[in-house]
């Protein structure tokens, strides 16, 4: 009695329904489309039941022998109950409204609707078309796992599950945008990652108020920091192994359906410069590689503009018989040292994105042509100088080195207002600039978090995490600069520890 | 106004950083020039001049330390306003930030002078001043932390300059120190009065102590980084001795700079363009902690939105910087700052001290007559 009580108050009910109202209404909420199936049994003693489904959303094999059979060989009659029983398949709910309904068809569910009943049944016989798991293209690492990210959610979820089999690892679903929803995984390690943290990510992800999110570098961008930054604030990967070494030491990722990228935050400025390979190598190695790329990025800001200063201003700082050399090869040129560096580095850029807008046979070719046929006529042509040239295509060569792909990108456009500076002003301009890099990385926050975390806030236990690496006995602390909630990784005395000689 | 301030957690520093505020604002524009001064007042035995200044600033840090502990939080405008009333307190308060606000515009000035002088002779005042400023603001504009985090990093990312030193250092001729100790002991103590101006800045604990978070530690790293700008201003003072002969240090301006046109390296065959490129990290420190200073005391007595201060005070320096462009006028701007700060920074605190100390006895023995 009780029950039928509970059941009168909401009025909005969309069972009981007659078998022939619910197909109108669902032929008219998919007008025009042939997407639904919708089909009418009968049993022998008049009962009518329906059951519809969007076909290609499905796995038509499996409905016709796990749902199908044993639903048309039931011989009791039909009712919600006694279905629950008879259909082998685990995955089961019951659903009384239209739009759950409407929601349900479109992830691949399929409806049991028996006449007469208060609700109808539903089974998840989702049909996912992916792509298959495979190497990472944009981030290639020579050591180590080589599997990266796919578009499916649930394959990048088995695959981070795999990676991190701790009963820990959190993976909170959300739903993000209000007009075409789309799921939305946080992944962190509850005994691991800070509250503040997690509490803070999924407080700006709750508050997003979009209507589309298209991929997780637009979902990183929207709850970004700084959003006129042109530092990426947020580390974004195809590498799951990146992204599960993160995670497992206490930062949060988020993955996105249909998506080939896991976002990790917070992030810092050093993060970027590290790949995982300097974890693979043995430390000294490591530390070497992770030393040159800083001198590489360093190198790539700087050389082209010095270049201009130097020439266009403060010739007394170039050695006597290099500025003959310099000299003589500048003698054709028409243009000033600014204009020059820049039609150089604008070719560069030109090649690039040519080399990644085309195929990747043809990408070659234009590499080749680019670089070596036009580079050379251009300097026969006396539009530039050799040793420009040479400069030029040791900084490009320099960004590359960086193994985030956003992060290369911001060196790159950096260059540009770097050189204009330096074309303006001399080396007072390109003082200004680097004050100004300087001063905006100190004042970025990634997560709320310093954006220049561990160099400042200065913290000496985490350098070897940002700027070199130690001996994995000396590793054994994370990343403090984050608060983690276990500091430690492993017992330091353990790990130091000598068996002594002949033993 | 309240006389302790009540500062955030999240905004708090930690005392190491003192360290890096200390050397960050002593050594500025002052290091360039101070040693040919000091050389006019005490010739060779200069060096006995900076180890006095510096042993005298030790004494005053002290003092600043023993006044400031006697209060919770407080800072200097709010132990002005609790000792000498409202409207003295006040009146003083605005006197200290003028200070501040005439030692930033000759810093500016002076750097501009400098880069007018090695770099780019035809540069308009107001450019340079407009770029130099930009930076402030930006970096202003972002609140005490990062000041303090580029203060940090500019004094790592411009140290590397006294590793050029060494040529130098290797052309020196020990017989320029010869013979000690002539100076008289006025002239010592004139020379350490000129070393005043490179000294200057170490006030600003006064004003940075309330947002210190461990306020117990803050003796070792504010002693560790006056010994250190100290020790760079001795190792200049020395290397300028030895390494010029007694005419040279007499008349050479901005000697310090000159050091560095004799370093070569085989890509690079003058390095003096790069070193004052490079001083303007070196200058920024001064400049922005100072301009937080300013910012600090509107808001503090008169309760103006820092921003505003910050943008205010920022038109009026670069409107200011371009009159000022006669380098005898600078020149004698430097001068007089170096006197007025002589009296704020190492007699005002002395004297300060017994008043306070007075006060707060005489506080507590009426509180304890109260309770009787």
């Amino acid at each position: 009695m009780k029950r039928k009580n509970q059941r009168k108050k909401h009025k909005d009910d969309f069972f009981p329904k007659k078998i022939d109202e619910l197909e109108q209404i669902m032929q008219s909420k998919f007008e025009n489309n042939q997407d639904l199936t919708f089909t009418i049994y009968e049993q022998d003693k008049g009962q009518r039941a329906a059951v519809f489904f969007i076909q290609y959303m499905v796995d038509i094999d499996q409905v016709k022998e796990y749902l199908l059979d044993p639903f048309l060989s039931s011989q009791d009659a039909w009712s919600t109950p006694s279905l629950k029983n008879d259909i082998p398949i685990a995955d089961q709910a019951t659903e009384n409204t239209l739009e759950g309904i409407l929601k349900g068809l479109l992830v691949g569910k399929v409806y049991i609707y028996v006449e007469g009943e208060d609700e109808a049944l539903s089974y998840f016989l989702l049909n996912k078309k992916h792509r298959q798991l495979s190497k990472a293209e944009n981030e290639s690492v020579v050591l180590g796992p080589q599997i990266a990210f796919t578009e499916s959610l649930i394959t990048n979820m088995n695959v981070v599950r795999w990676s991190i089999r701790s009963t820990d690892l959190v993976m909170e679903k959300m739903m993000i945008g209000h007009k075409y929803p789309r799921e939305v995984c946080l992944v962190y390690v509850k005994s691991v990652a800070n509250q503040t943290d997690v509490n803070t990510i999924r407080q700006r992800l709750e508050d997003l108020d979009v209507d589309d999110v298209e991929d997780s570098t637009i979902l990183m961008q929207l709850f970004s920091d700084s959003s006129s930054s042109m530092f990426p604030q947020f580390y974004a990967t195809e590498l799951s192994d990146r992204f599960t070494h993160d995670v497992k030491q206490g930062r949060i990722g988020v993955l996105t359906e249909n998506s080939p990228s896991g976002v990790i935050g917070p992030s810092t400025f050093f993060s970027f410069f590290e790949s995982t390979e300097d974890m693979y190598m043995r430390w000294n190695i490591g530390s070497f590689l992770r030393l040159l790329r800083f001198i590489a990025i360093i190198f790539s800001i700087f050389i082209t503009p010095l270049y201009i200063a130097a020439v266009t201003y403060h010739f007394e700082i170039i050695p006597t018989h290099e500025l003959i050399t310099i000299g003589k090869s500048r003698a054709v040129v028409p243009f000033p040292p600014l204009f020059e560096a820049m039609i150089l580095e604008f070719l560069i850029e030109l090649l690039r994105e040519a080399g990644a807008r085309l195929p990747t046979k043809i990408g070659e070719t234009i590499g080749i042509v680019g670089g070596v046929i036009i580079g050379q006529a251009i300097v026969e042509a006396g539009l530039t100088s050799s040793i420009l040239i040479i400069i030029v295509a040791l900084s490009a060569l320099s960004s590359y080195t960086v193994p985030n792909y956003m992060m290369g990108a911001s060196i790159r456009i950096i260059r540009f207002p770097m050189m204009i500076l330096a074309g303006l002003f001399g080396l007072i301009g390109i003082m200004y600039g680097a004050c100004f890099l300087v001063i905006h990385l100190v004042k970025l926050q990634s997560l709320g978090r310093p954006y220049l975390a561990p160099v400042y806030p200065f913290r000496m236990k985490d350098l070897n995490k940002a700027l070199f690496r130690l001996p994995l006995q000396f590793q054994n602390r994370r990343f403090l600069s984050f608060r983690p909630k276990e500091p430690y990784r492993y017992n330091r005395q353990e790990a130091r520890r000598k068996h002594d000689v002949d033993k | 106004m309240d006389i302790n301030l009540k500062v955030k957690q999240g905004l708090r520093i930690r005392a190491f950083y003192l360290f890096f505020i200390m050397s960050g604002i002593q050594i500025g524009v002052g290091v360039m020039g101070t040693p040919k001064y000091i050389f006019l007042d005490a010739q060779q035995d200069s060096w006995i001049s900076v180890l006095m200044a510096y042993a005298a600033m030790l004494i005053v840090l002290w003092v600043m330390l023993l006044i400031l502990k006697s209060y919770d939080n407080a800072d200097i405008l709010g132990i002005q306003v609790d000792i000498f009333g409202t409207w003295i307190g006040k009146l003083l308060g605005t006197v200290y930030m003028l200070y501040f606000a005439f030692v930033l515009l000759v810093v500016l000035v002076t750097y501009i002078d400098v880069v007018q002088l090695f770099i780019f002779p035809q540069i308009n005042t107001w450019l340079l001043g407009f770029l130099l400023l930009s930076l402030v603001v930006y970096c202003v504009a972002g609140g005490l932390r990062s000041i303090v985090g580029v203060v940090f990093l500019f004094f790592i990312l411009s140290h590397w300059l006294l590793l050029l030193l060494a040529k130098p250092i290797s052309l020196i001729d020990i017989s320029n120190y010869q013979p000690v100790w002539q100076a008289s002991m006025i002239d010592l103590l004139k020379g350490a009065k000129s070393t005043t101006f490179t000294f200057t800045g170490f006030e600003i604990i006064f004003w940075i102590y309330p947002f210190i978070r461990n306020k117990n530690q803050v003796w070792r790293p504010i002693f560790l980084g006056a010994t250190w700008s100290a020790g760079i201003i001795l190792l200049n003072t020395l290397i300028v001795i030895g390494y010029f002969s007694a005419t040279q240090a007499r008349t050479i301006e901005w000697s310090v700079l000159s050091l560095f046109k004799i370093v070569e390296l085989p890509f690079i065959a003058r390095f003096d363009f790069i070193v004052v490129a490079e001083w303007m990290m070196i200058t920024l420190p001064t400049m922005m902690l100072l301009m937080w200073a300013i910012t600090q005391g509107m808001k503090r007595l008169y309760h103006v939105p820092k921003r505003i201060t910050l943008y205010a005070a920022a038109l009026i320096f670069l409107v200011v910087c371009g009159f000022i462009d006669e380098h005898h006028l600078i020149m004698a701007l430097n001068n007089q700052a170096n006197s007025i700060a002589f009296w704020i920074i190492f007699v005002y605190p002395l004297a300060l001290l017994p008043i306070v100390k007075l006060k707060k006895a005489w506080q507590s023995r009426s509180k304890k007559g109260a309770k009787r």
